[in-house]
Parts: structure tokens; C-alpha cells; sequence
């Protein structure tokens, strides 16, 4: 019987040594702890990153256990679901004649729709610890907290105090000890502690637990209660130790000192409330021994019910994609004469709404889709810059700069922010010149609001009429180790790589747009998310803007063509920044155009606008404060408004509602409305019959995409506890991250407002290619095959000459033939959009009703 | 002119009725009334200003209706109108006006929408109240609204733990200033025979004929007004409530922490000005205060890595400076001081998100490793010293723990005793003995008479002390309130000859609310929800409709001005003398300790993270 089973794999049991080990104990707590970088910067990983070597709901079930995370609905919301018709009965029956064999079927079915059960799951996390309220009465986290966060948020400050934390690169520890040698007062309250902290010899976290806990086999266990009290602030410090670079007010932190800072506190706590001679926990806990944290998960009835249903939810949706794909591949195509222009997106699912909106205002142009750094990685530069910025994704390591020069650098100040308006002199004079300023700005910001400098806009990160370093003049131009520039060769590989890897190697159209994305939006600590994931959380401008330079660059033809990659001399490609969230668009270096490609950009800058105002059209129903049916126009320009609205914390949804990930040709794709959830890499297997390019093109979309779904998955199930909460309250620290309150742990995850239209659906990745050669792809890299063979991530290849699908599973792919028959036809878009669901509460039964399902768009001339 | 001044409160108290009756959960609607309410609300008060200024800016004095008057008290609602009235009001109502706009969506889906546009109404009102209040009773309505919207402004975000907290923590400070004002009308009522309304603080001679009578009653009433107006400003050593409060939304915070609540301090400075003009001595004292709590508030500013805190205490800062001016009678550049403080940290806290790209944009370009200027001598060490100090807000919220809710803890302690038994067997015969006394006063030995009521008086507090500490079942701590009210009352009593109507009104709320929240706790149970007080419950997750009417009940409980209780409370207050001081402190101190419990009761048993069943649950740390 499967209930029997016991989760058993996982982090290691560290618990159960008898022996405590340090190092051992520092690597396990910084791979649970969260690893969310400071918010300048936001990329995308898998909350529960921790236990991705488990399979996915053995996974879930153990982090819930032992973390108390919500990591499903509750039965009442599955069966509320099921009841409005989203959870599919005949799904709900497919799935469980899978799971549970088809005699059972009637038994199960009662359960999963009527039997109560306790659901109640109290975490593991923080029991030990607890004792000290019931052997004390002592609230130790009260005591400890609000001093701890005070002084570490002050130690790793970026820049909010006007007076900064001393000795900060000196390590935690001896800065403290420094302050202590050279004050008149102290932080602790007792002698003991004082003294312990400049006993180096014992000032060691196994001393000092000798002292707290007082039994060696319960230090790991009382070290996760106590770092998991505050998982943000360790999470932090974990992360800033591992990646100082991550800001650019370089601190030096470990783990370590901060947990012996926090064990002497406690001493100090203990000591100053319960008076000399208190005993350590272990001898208050008499015969009670605490459940070991890491103990052994059993698998339960109650969890069987919960992955049923996540699966019947999961499915229902992607049936009914399986089923439009098949409906749209034995439907007619149309068929294009002549390309106008093409255009590159990044493979974002904010993106599928444009290119949808682009090639129905324009049918000759066609849309391809790849990661938007195009391929291009390298540090950037702009002018009078201090620091680089790292422009590609996360886990690549560039070895080229890109200087910006010769771009006028005026930057526009926000005189009500300036710091001394909170000194007590200036402050004076500054609260009586601003205050009547402020009145009015607030007026301004309210009735009329603009772009200004405190608003961070997508356009800004690189300069129009800058230029810069893209070509390398000599090897030895280089800076801090870096190379500056790419050579001719090293281009031309990187511009034959992309277009390969995008099965774009002929028929080229005289215009090939390279359009990367940004994304403007105001009063939002978490802008970063909203940016491009492929840019390491920035707006990929300058990458489009290099990448139509290289390939536009003639010695880079040259060797293109030698490589049988042959583009026409008056193809030239253009670089642009697409601005998600108030849906506008720059281009770029126009000025080079042939006087022939120059009208044709005249007459698509016209084609890009018309479809931006579509597509503004289309993200407005999701918005409350627009009337979606309005003029076009002034829809448009509600939308530009949000985005520069401080009132504003929906300025647009991220990377809301995503579930699909398709690699493969547009015609795949192309007539099929997916409501902006799907993830869209081009890729031809024509042009790759073996599968020779498919690693490289799926390498990374788990991590990116499978990332981005199941932060999304976390953040949407438990907003609380894996999520931010929501952004209102939100307090900025340090400028590393949010909180609560002033005395608030720092809380990494997305906050409310970007996951509410989010259905918490796994990542659905679809190739067009033949089973065998995805199968051999995605085994020959253990780390890519992991996401597919745990269950992370769903996989299911489309046969390209039969059109059938195929289900990954346990190994191999099965064949899967969609229950849903057929998917509706949009017959007028315009009605469709306008009359669509919006939800009325931010709850699951609600929200999900405004995510559409997956239409027919039967004639795109029509649209 | 006069005659219009009602209007200012009856039209706010009819939006809040309107919006809390009619509105649905539909979100325009609840906008819609909300923001009508307040856009005419300044028409209304625009207009009123140009022709008060017309008319040579005369200050504008209404009385309104009485409601009780005996031969030696009155209380009545007067409304009163001066240019402090005028500028309070204008900022007040333009601020509530553009932070409504701004939330319309910025609180566009939250969770208890409408709870925080009814909120931010009951807030207007109460401020309205205290603005436009013509004598110190009709202020102390407005005051206490204050205090208890502030409650429920913190505790927005009630299913987490901090905010409930720091909710607490700050209705209890609150509640230390209720009571100061209390004792400020008690003081007054004594040293001019009468209440007193503002017109007549205006009356220089006639105050300074009352003064010379009493010179320690005069250095007493300005005394304890300068201590409510320390808390509500959040002047030193009460500074650290202010940063705490900034738990709900961020446009609550801007517009009652930054700018409108945190302001009243400097109100009520500004309206008792007149007690205390003459005296050099309390001048200097404030001066004192003022600039204490200016440099450490600014020094506290300056370490702040948190933007809200930081903004806090600048503002902070910024009232000490407010204090000097008005003690140095540079009362207008104090009311310019104030509003454009009050702009300027509503701006900069609704603003406070988009810091983090701001500053970090800035730094990428401008940014030089800050040098270290800790020298190694007498001036280094003073320098780290006050650093050190700053980081640690100057011990301040130790500080409160420490002598406000520590010792009240340790009294709780001593009151271990009292099990529900003892309250049978004990102290209810002790009521019933001393109720037969109050009607049979010729048995009482001629001596002990002066000592029973502040016996009964300890008796109650004794009992409340215990319901602040109980971690069993609610309802004995809920009886302990009843209770101690019971034995306020009964020795109120057995002071003085009382007028039944007096005793009916105190008791008559006190009785129906009882009621009330004794057979909500009962429900509760039925449900099968746990009632004891040993942490937090948030009942109000499943039961926000029993949440409800307990909060009603609780409200009224502790004396807040919707059941004649309240009015009670202030007459049964008058009937203590002027030599009584013990006795006053006693009963002050009941009514602080009620509000406590009280709060405690609703806190623990409806607020804070819900634990049952399968949803999210919120950290303790957030």
C-alpha cells in the first residue's frame, strides 16, 4: 500500500548524530534557509530548493511537515473548485484510476468529495525552543528579536542610516567587539555575556549551546528552531556571505558569527530575566524529548487526497491545451508569402500577447521567441557608472564588459527624500521649505501623475544616445579581468548560436527586430521581479541593442556565411525595448537603416503601436481602475498611467498565471489564445532532426522558467509563510529587503498583489520533436533531467510528424490522448476581452475564474 | 456663525453610519460614500474658514446639548473654533482627503477593504471631535476614538502577531494618557468649581484669581495634560510607540503616524496654553522636554536602517522642536511647523517603497565607501556611545517594559489567589456587605469611613490586576473587569452622597455589555473554540461576526462613549474630592487596568494567527 510509505530521503538526518558537527550543520542550515538575494536584483528560484532532490509531492508533504508551509489547497477549496467546474470530473476519474487502479475508483471518489478530516498541521520547526515558555514562561524571541534585527539590519545597511554601522569589515563579531572596547555602554545586559563575547576561546557555538541547551544531541535541532524564527534575516546573511557581491555596499557577514551573536544574546536574555544560575533547556525538558525535526515524514491518506486533486487541477488545464494544439494542427493554415519583418521577443509569457497582437495587425511579419539576453552575456557599464551590472542569466559567470561612453550623464534628483530632512536642524528647515512642496506633490502624484526620478523606469537603464564598447579592439583591453568587448569571432559565434538555436537560418526579412523587455513601475521594492529573469532580474535593452550590433556587423556576416548561415545584405536588424508595464516601445540605433528599411520602420512603428494599444486593450480587463471598454487610446494611456501611479501595487502582474512553456515552431503555437501564460521558445526540429541543439535550447528553461512557476506555485499556496504577504504594509530594510513592522523578520517570496491571478499550476514544458531524441536530450544532463524525473516540471513531447502527445513519466513518455475534445473559437476579440470574468475576491474559487481558458483564434486576418 | 460648527462632526459621524450600514463589500460604494463624506466635509469647512477669516478671525464658540446636569456637574458638548481649530482642520481633512484617493486602489482587494475606510472615518470623526471640542469633556470623546481607531488601525493585519502586539503595547501607552486627561478634567473641575470650557481658559484674571487659591493644582492640571499630550506625540521617554504603530497598510500609517495622530500632542499643548503660560518654571520644563526628546529622537533617525522607523523619529524630532515653539509662545510658527511636518512625513512615508530603487540607482553612480570616524579617544568613545545608544532607540521601549508593564505584571502575580472560587466566596460577599453599607452608612465605625472606598477601590484593582495576567479561561478575566467596575462603583458610593441616576448610568453600560461578551466567550466554547488567554486565537478568522459584537461589547465595557457608562465614569470621577488624591489615583488607575484587560480579552481570544485547520498561517516574526 502506498500510505505505508515513508518519506525518507532528503536532507540528511542530521539530528540523529550524536556528535555535533559545525560545518556540517552551517552547509545544511544555508541550503534550507531561503537564498533570495537583496531586492536590487530578483531572480526567480524554486522556494523549496531544498528538497528538489525528492520527488515533487514527497518533496511538498515533508517541507510542509516539518516547516508547517501550506504547500496544496485545503479540501474545502479542491472541492469548492471542483464544484464550479474547474477541476474537471473526467479529469478528476482519469487521475485517479491512474493513482489508484480503476476498482477503487467509487471509494476514493467519496472521500475526495465528502469525508472530513483533521487538517490541522502544526510545524515541527521551533518545538524545542518552545520549552523555554513552558519551563519559564519565557517569550525568548521577544527578548531577543526586535536587538538582533536592529543591529544586523544596521551592520548590512546599504545606505538608509545617515550614520553607518562601524567596523563593518571588520566580521560581525569584532565589530561588536570593537563598539564594546570603545563605549560607554554596552548591548548586553550582563556581565556573563560580555564576557563571553571577548572570551574567544569559548565565544564558539558549541560553548556557548554547552551553556543553552546544554545536550549535545539537540544542538542541530535547537539551531533550526532558533535561525528558522527569523529564516529571513539568516537567509540574508546566509546569501551575503556566499555572494558578497549581491550588493554594492560590500559587508562582511557569515552564518556563523550571527548564530554565536544571537546564542549570546540569549545568555544575555536568560541571564538578565531568570537571574544567575538557570539551568540549560535540556534539564528543564525532564522526560519529554522533542520530535525530531528532520525525523521521518509518514505518507497519509489525507496527503494521498491533496495530490490527487492538485494533479486534477493541473490537468484540467493542460488537457484542454493538449487538445487545442491537436485541434489547431488538423485545422488549416494559413498560408504567408512574404515575411515584412521579423521580431525576436524574449521567451516571456508577457510577450505571447504581443506577438499575437503584432502578427494579427501585420500579417506578413513572424515572431520567434528565445531567452532575452539573446545570447549575449556580459557586465555592463553605463556611464559614470560605479559598478558593473551582470547582464545574462543567474548562474552565468560573463567574462566581457560593455562600457557606456559619451551619454550625457544628468540624473534628476528627488529633493524629498534627500536624508537630511531627518536630521533635527536641517530636518527643521527642510520639513518648513518641503512641507508645503510635499502637499503638493502628493496632490500631483495623486491627480496627475508622471514619470520622476523616484520612480525606476525600464527606459532609464541605458541611455538612447549612448554609445558603447561592443567590439574589442585589442586583447588587451580589459578591466578587473574582464574583457572589454566581444572580438569578431566570438560574436559571430554568439549570433550563430542564437539564430541556430531559434531555427532561424534563412529566409530572412529586411527587418529583424531584436525586442528585449523592461518593465516600469513606481513605489515597488520588487520592480526587480518584473524586469527580465534572462538579465538577471534588469531590463534586457542593452542586450538587444549588442546583439542587432553583431549582427549587423559585416566581418560577422562574413564568417556567418562561411558557415553556411547566409543573411542578405539588406537585412539589418534593430534592437528595442518593449516597457511590460506601460506597454510602450523604444527602438534602438535606427539611425543605420538603409533608406528602404528606414520606411518600412516607419510604417512597423506604426504596426508595434497598434498592437501595443491591443495588448494594453487585453491587460486591462485585469485591471480595476480601467474601463476596458473605453477607446483604445485612452486605454492605452490609463495603462502608461499605472505604471508611473504611486497609489498603485498592481502596476502590471509579472510573471502572474504562467504555466506553459512551448519550445518549438510559432505554427505550433500560432491561432491559439493561451491568455498570456505561455512561455515561447522558438526552435525548429527540421532544422535538428538529432537533437543536436535541443540541450542547449532546454538547459535552461527549467531553471528559468520551472524557477519563476514554482516560486509562483509557493508564493500563491502559502503567501504567508513561502510569499511576502501582501506589499502594503511593507517596510523597506536596509534596502536589501521588506518587513513587517519596524521589529518585522525580513520576508523574501512575492508578495500578494503579484500572485493573486496566479493558478498554482507546475510548469507544463511542450517540445516539438520525437520522443526518443527529447528523451535521450534531457537524460544526458542528470541536473536538467532531475526537474522532469522528480515531477518538478511537467514534459510532454508533440510528436511532429503524427501530431500525437506524449506524457513524460516514471522515465518514459506514454502516450496521452486529450479528454477534452475541443476548444472554443474566439469569433470577436475585441467582445471576448471585454466581456471576460474578472474576479471579485483575491480567493483561489474566485481568481481562477478570471484566468481564460484556451481558445481558438479561427482567422487571424479577422482579428 | 456658531451654529454651523456641529455640523463638522454630525456630518463625518453620518458618513461613518451611512458607510457602515449601506456599503456592501462592494468596494465603489464604500469609496463613494467615503470620499463624498470628506470632499464636502472641506467645502464645507473652506467655506467656513473664508468667512471666519472675513470676519476677522474671531474665535467661534457653540454650546451644545447637555447631557446631565445636577446642582455641581454638568456635562455638555460644546463645540469651540479659533485658527488652531482652523488649521488642524484644514491639513487634517485635505491629508484624510488625498490619502482616501490614494487607497482607493492601493487597498484595491485587500482583505477588509471596507474595515479600513470605516476605520479611516471613525478616525476623521474622532479627530473632528477632539478639533472642534469647546471643553475638555467633549475633547475626551474625540480622544478616546482616537485611541481606539489607532487600535484597530494597528491591529489591521489582525491574523499576525506583531501587529496585534504592537497594537497592545500602544492602546495601553493610550490609555496612560486617557487616563491623564481624566485626571486633568478631575483637577480642573476641582480647582474652578465648574467644568471648564476653552472660551473661559481665554479669561486670564479669572484664571490666575483660581491659581493663586491653588498654585499646586495649577503646576498639577498643566502637569498631566503635558503628559497626555508627551504620548500621543510620542515625546521622550515615550517615544517608541511611534514606530511600532506602523504596522497596517502603508497609507494608515502615513496619514495617522506621520502626520494626524501623531500631532495631538501638540493640539492639546496648544489649547492648554493658557494654564501654563505664566509659569517660567513649566515653560522651561517643556523646553526641556522638547529638546530632550529632539536630540535623541534625531540621534535615533540618523541610525535607522528601517525607512519607516527612520521617518519616524525624524518626525519625532521635529514635535520636540514643535514643543519649544509653542512653550516659547511662537504659537504660529508652531501650526505652520505642524502642517508642513505633517505633509512632508505623510509624502515621505507613502513614498517610502520606491526608496530601495532611488537610493540604490543613486548609490550606482555616486557611491564611496563611508569612512569610519570613531577616533580612538574621549570624543570616539562618545561618539559610539551615542551611536550605540541610538541603535538601541535609548533603551526606550526597554524602558516602557520595564516600569509600565513589568510591575503590572509582577502585581498581577500577587493576585495569583484569586481562582473563580475566591471571586464566589470572597469578594462577590465583600460587594454584597459593602452595598449594604452604602444604604446603611450609620453602621460604619466613624473612622473607617475614610478609608472604605479606597479599600474597595484597591479591591478592584486587585481583581483587575488579576484578569491582566490570567492565562485560563476568558471569562474569568472578563468577570474580574465586571467586577472591579462594580467595586469602582461601590466606592465612589461609599464616599460620598450620589445621585442613583449617576450609579444607574455607570452600571446600566456596564451590565448590558457584561452580558453581551459573557455569552459571546459562552458561544465560543459551544463551538468548540479553546477561550483560554495563554495566546493568541484569531477567532476572528472563523467568527468575525462573534468578533464583532465581543469588540462592541469590550468597547463599551471599558468605558468608550457609545453606552451612558462613559458619562458615568466622568461624574462618579467628579464625586471624589480634592484631597482624595489616593482615592483619584486608584480609580485611575481601575480604569487604565480595565481598558488593559479588556483589549487583552479581545486580543488574545480573536486576533493573532489562527492555528486550526489547513490555511496559512502567518510567522510569529512578521
Amino acid at each position: 500500500m502506498k500510505t505505508q510509505q515513508i518519506i525518507a530521503l532528503g536532507p540528511t538526518h542530521l539530528s540523529k548524530a550524536s556528535r555535533f558537527d559545525e560545518a556540517h550543520l552551517l552547509q545544511e542550515l544555508k541550503h534550507m534557509l531561503p537564498t533570495q538575494t537583496p531586492l536590487k536584483d530578483f531572480i526567480h528560484h524554486n522556494s523549496l530548493h531544498a528538497f528538489q532532490s525528492l520527488k515533487f509531492y514527497d518533496a511538498i508533504f515533508k517541507a510542509s511537515k516539518i516547516f508547517g508551509y501550506k504547500v496544496t489547497f485545503n479540501l474545502a477549496e479542491y472541492r469548492e473548485l471542483f464544484k464550479i467546474g474547474r477541476i474537471r470530473s473526467d479529469i478528476l476519474e482519469m487521475i485517479l484510476k491512474d493513482q489508484k487502479g480503476p476498482t477503487d475508483c467509487e471509494h476514493w471518489k467519496h472521500k475526495l468529495l465528502h469525508a472530513d478530516y483533521i487538517e490541522t498541521n502544526p510545524p515541527r520547526i521551533g518545538r524545542l525552543r518552545d520549552h523555554w515558555k513552558s519551563a519559564y514562561h519565557l517569550d525568548l524571541d521577544n527578548l531577543v528579536h526586535p536587538l538582533l534585527f536592529r543591529i544586523l539590519g544596521s551592520y548590512l545597511d546599504q545606505g538608509v542610516a545617515l550614520w553607518h554601522f562601524p567596523f563593518e569589515n571588520k566580521g560581525l563579531l569584532q565589530a561588536i567587539r570593537a563598539m564594546e572596547n570603545n563605549s560607554f555602554v554596552s548591548f548586553f545586559k550582563t556581565k556573563r555575556a560580555k564576557k563571553l563575547l571577548f572570551d574567544t576561546a569559548h565565544c564558539t557555538i558549541p560553548h556557548l549551546l554547552d551553556q543553552i541547551v546544554g545536550d549535545e544531541s539537540l544542538y542541530v535541532q535547537y539551531l533550526f528552531d532558533q535561525q528558522f524564527a527569523h529564516r529571513g534575516w539568516s537567509g540574508m546573511a546566509a546569501t551575503l556571505e556566499d555572494h558578497p557581491e549581491a550588493v554594492l555596499y560590500p559587508k562582511k557577514i557569515e552564518l556563523r558569527e550571527l548564530i554565536i551573536f544571537e546564542l549570546l544574546l540569549e545568555i544575555d536574555a536568560l541571564e538578565s530575566t531568570l537571574g544567575k544560575g538557570w539551568e540549560p533547556l535540556s534539564q528543564k525538558l525532564k522526560a519529554i524529548k522533542p520530535v525530531d525535526t528532520f525525523a521521518d515524514v509518514l505518507h497519509t491518506e489525507l496527503q494521498d487526497l491533496y495530490q490527487i486533486w492538485q494533479n486534477a487541477f493541473e490537468w484540467s488545464y493542460y488537457d484542454e491545451v493538449l487538445a487545442g494544439l491537436q485541434q489547431l494542427k488538423n485545422s488549416p493554415q494559413p498560408k504567408r508569402d512574404m515575411t515584412q519583418f521579423q521580431a525576436i521577443f524574449c521567451i516571456d509569457e508577457r510577450e505571447d500577447s504581443l506577438r499575437r497582437h503584432l502578427e494579427s495587425t501585420d500579417l506578413h511579419c513572424e515572431t520567434l521567441g528565445c531567452p532575452g539576453f539573446f545570447g549575449v552575456e556580459f557586465y555592463f557599464q553605463p556611464e559614470s557608472g560605479k559598478f558593473y551590472e551582470k547582464l545574462c542569466p543567474a548562474p552565468v559567470t560573463p567574462k566581457y564588459l560593455i562600457k557606456e561612453f559619451a551619454a550625457p550623464c544628468h540624473r534628476d534628483k528627488e529633493w524629498l527624500y534627500h536624508k537630511s530632512t531627518h536630521t533635527l536642524l536641517r530636518g527643521f528647515l527642510g520639513t518648513l521649505s518641503l512641507g508645503l512642496v510635499a502637499a503638493l506633490k502628493l496632490f500631483l502624484t495623486i491627480f496627475r501623475p508622471k514619470m520622476s526620478p523616484a520612480i525606476s523606469n525600464a527606459f532609464a537603464h541605458m541611455n538612447l544616445d549612448g554609445q558603447m564598447t561592443i567590439e574589442n579592439k585589442s586583447l588587451q583591453n580589459r578591466e578587473n579581468g574582464l574583457q572589454i568587448g566581444f572580438t569578431v569571432d566570438e560574436m559571430a559565434a554568439r549570433v550563430e548560436g542564437l539564430l541556430r538555436g531559434i531555427g532561424m537560418i534563412k529566409d530572412f526579412a529586411p527587418l529583424v527586430y531584436v525586442v528585449a523587455h523592461g518593465s516600469s513601475s513606481a513605489n515597488n521594492p520588487h520592480h526587480g521581479a518584473h524586469d527580465c529573469g534572462a538579465c538577471s532580474g534588469r531590463p534586457g535593452a542593452v542586450n538587444a541593442r549588442v546583439f542587432s550590433f553583431m549582427a549587423n556587423h559585416l566581418k560577422v556576416r562574413e564568417i556567418l556565411a562561411s558557415k553556411g548561415l547566409d543573411i542578405p545584405l539588406e537585412t539589418q536588424f534593430v534592437g528595442a525595448l518593449h516597457d511590460t508595464a506601460a506597454d510602450e516601445i523604444a527602438f534602438y540605433d535606427d539611425s543605420i537603416l538603409s533608406a528602404k528599411n528606414a520606411a518600412a520602420h516607419q510604417k512597423n512603428q506604426g504596426t508595434f503601436e497598434r498592437a501595443l494599444d491591443l495588448n494594453a486593450k487585453e491587460r486591462s480587463r485585469r485591471f480595476a481602475s480601467i474601463d476596458t471598454t473605453t477607446d483604445l487610446h485612452k486605454v492605452r494611456k490609463a495603462i502608461r498611467r499605472r505604471s508611473v501611479s504611486l497609489f498603485e501595487p498592481r502596476p502590471e502582474l509579472g510573471h502572474g498565471t504562467n504555466a506553459l512553456c512551448f519550445v518549438g515552431h510559432r505554427s505550433l503555437t500560432k491561432g491559439l489564445f493561451f491568455d498570456r501564460r505561455a512561455f515561447m521558445n522558438s526552435y525548429d526540429y527540421r532544422t535538428d532532426p538529432e537533437g543536436k541543439l535541443l540541450l542547449n535550447v532546454i538547459r535552461p528553461l527549467p531553471v528559468v522558467c520551472g524557477g519563476i512557476n514554482l516560486e509562483y506555485y509557493f508564493s500563491r499556496m502559502d503567501n504567508y509563510k513561502l510569499g511576502a504577504g501582501t506589499k502594503l504594509p511593507h517596510n523597506v530594510m536596509g534596502l536589501l529587503g521588506v518587513a513587517n513592522s519596524s521589529d518585522g523578520d525580513l520576508r523574501p517570496g512575492l508578495p500578494l498583489q503579484m500572485i493573486e491571478v496566479h493558478d498554482p499550476v507546475r510548469l507544463l514544458l511542450l517540445v516539438e520533436h520525437y520522443p526518443e531524441v527529447i528523451l535521450a536530450t534531457i537524460q544526458s544532463q542528470p541536473e536538467v533531467y532531475e526537474w522532469f524525473i522528480h515531477e518538478w516540471v511537467h514534459l510532454v513531447a508533440i510528436h511532429p510528424v503524427n501530431n500525437e502527445c506524449f506524457y513524460f513519466k516514471a522515465g518514459q513518455f506514454m502516450p496521452y490522448f486529450p479528454l477534452a475534445k475541443q476548444v472554443n473559437l474566439i469569433s470577436d476579440m475585441n467582445h471576448f476581452i471585454e466581456t471576460a470574468n474578472g474576479m471579485t475576491t483575491n480567493h483561489i474559487v474566485d481568481a481562477t475564474l478570471e484566468n481564460l481558458p484556451v481558445h481558438l483564434l479561427p482567422n487571424l486576418s479577422k482579428i | 456663525m456658531s451654529q454651523f460648527l456641529p455640523y463638522f462632526i454630525l456630518f463625518p459621524l453620518a458618513g461613518l453610519v451611512l458607510c457602515f450600514l449601506l456599503a456592501g463589500k462592494n468596494e465603489k460604494v464604500v469609496f463613494g460614500i467615503s470620499i463624498s463624506v470628506v470632499a464636502l466635509h472641506i467645502l464645507g469647512l473652506a467655506t467656513f474658514t473664508i468667512a471666519w477669516l472675513a470676519g476677522g478671525m474671531p474665535t467661534v464658540y457653540f454650546k451644545g446639548p447637555v447631557l446631565y446636569e445636577t446642582h455641581d456637574s454638568h456635562f455638555s458638548i460644546n463645540f469651540y473654533f479659533d485658527q488652531i481649530t482652523a488649521v488642524y482642520g484644514i491639513v487634517a481633512a485635505l491629508l484624510s482627503f488625498l490619502v482616501m484617493i490614494f487607497s482607493r486602489y492601493y487597498m484595491h482587494r485587500e482583505k477588509g477593504y471596507k474595515r479600513f475606510f470605516n476605520n479611516v472615518l471613525f478616525f476623521f470623526f474622532g479627530l473632528n471631535v477632539v478639533l472642534f471640542s469647546g471643553n475638555f469633556e467633549s475633547l475626551f470623546i474625540g480622544w478616546e476614538i482616537l485611541g481606539v481607531t489607532s487600535f484597530f488601525l494597528i491591529a489591521y493585519y489582525r491574523d499576525r502577531y506583531l501587529p496585534v502586539k504592537n497594537a497592545l503595547k500602544v492602546v495601553s501607552l493610550y490609555r496612560l494618557a486617557d487616563a491623564a486627561l481624566l485626571i486633568g478634567i478631575w483637577l480642573s473641575h476641582h480647582t474652578f468649581e465648574r467644568n471648564i470650557t476653552f472660551v473661559e481658559l481665554q479669561d486670564k484674571a479669572m484664571l490666575q484669581s483660581h491659581f493663586a487659591v491653588a498654585p499646586t493644582f495649577a503646576f498639577l492640571i498643566a502637569g498631566v495634560f503635558l503628559l497626555a499630550a508627551m504620548v500621543k506625540s510620542a515625546q521622550w521617554p515615550f517615544s517608541s510607540w511611534l514606530p511600532r504603530a506602523m504596522e497596517g497598510p502603508t497609507t494608515s500609517s502615513a496619514i495617522f503616524y506621520g502626520s494626524l495622530s501623531v500631532h495631538i500632542g501638540v493640539f492639546l499643548l496648544l489649547r492648554t496654553f493658557p494654564i501654563w503660560e505664566e509659569s517660567v518654571g513649566f515653560k522651561s520644563m517643556v523646553i526641556g522636554l522638547g529638546l530632550l526628546t529632539s536630540l535623541v529622537a534625531t540621534f535615533t533617525a540618523r541610525v535607522q536602517s528601517s525607512v519607516k522607523t527612520q521617518i519616524a523619529y525624524a518626525s519625532i524630532a521635529q514635535i520636540g522642536l514643535m514643543f519649544i515653539e509653542i512653550a516659547l509662545g511662537w504659537h504660529s510658527l508652531a501650526l505652520v511647523h505642524f502642517a508642513c511636518n505633517a505633509f512632508l512625513r505623510s509624502y515621505q512615508l507613502l513614498v517610502s517603497p520606491s526608496v530601495l530603487s532611488y537610493l540604490i540607482h543613486d548609490q550606482f553612480f555616486t557611491f564611496n565607501i563611508p569612512q569610519h570616524n570613531f577616533p580612538n579617544n574621549l570624543w570616539g568613545k562618545l561618539r559610539m556611545t551615542v551611536y550605540m545608544l541610538s541603535i538601541k532607540e535609548w533603551n526606550l521601549d526597554a524602558f516602557m517594559v520595564r516600569f509600565l508593564w513589568n510591575p503590572l505584571k509582577k502585581a498581577g502575580r500577587v493576585a495569583r489567589f484569586i481562582s473563580s472560587r475566591a471571586v464566589v466566596f470572597i469578594f462577590i460577599p465583600i460587594f454584597i456587605i459593602g452595598f449594604y453599607l452604602v444604604y446603611n452608612r450609620e453602621v460604619i465605625p466613624a473612622g473607617s469611613l475614610d478609608y472604605l472606598p479606597t479599600a474597595m477601590a484597591i479591591i478592584g484593582i486587585v481583581l483587575a490586576l488579576k484578569g491582566f495576567t490570567e492565562r485560563g479561561k476568558a471569562q474569568l478575566a472578563w468577570s474580574l473587569v465586571i467586577m472591579n467596575q462594580l467595586f469602582s462603583a461601590l466606592s465612589i458610593g461609599l464616599n460620598e452622597e450620589f445621585e442613583h441616576l449617576q450609579i444607574i448610568l455607570f452600571l446600566s453600560g456596564i451590565v448590558v455589555s457584561g452580558v453581551i461578551g459573557f455569552w459571546c466567550l459562552l458561544r465560543l466554547e459551544q463551538l468548540g473554540e479553546s477561550v483560554k488567554l495563554d495566546r493568541f486565537h484569531g477567532h476572528s478568522f472563523n467568527h468575525p461576526r462573534i468578533t464583532f459584537v465581543f469588540m462592541v461589547a469590550a468597547l463599551s465595557l471599558s468605558g468608550f462613549p457609545i453606552t451612558p457608562t462613559f458619562i458615568g465614569e466622568d461624574l462618579l470621577l467628579g464625586k471624589i474630592d480634592e484631597h482624595q488624591f489616593a482615592l483619584l489615583g486608584f480609580s485611575a488607575l481601575s480604569l487604565i487596568m480595565d481598558g488593559l484587560v479588556v483589549f487583552r480579552i479581545y486580543a488574545r481570544l480573536f486576533l493573532g494567527p489562527n492555528q486550526q485547520g489547513y490555511h496559512e498561517v502567518a510567522y510569529r516574526s512578521s
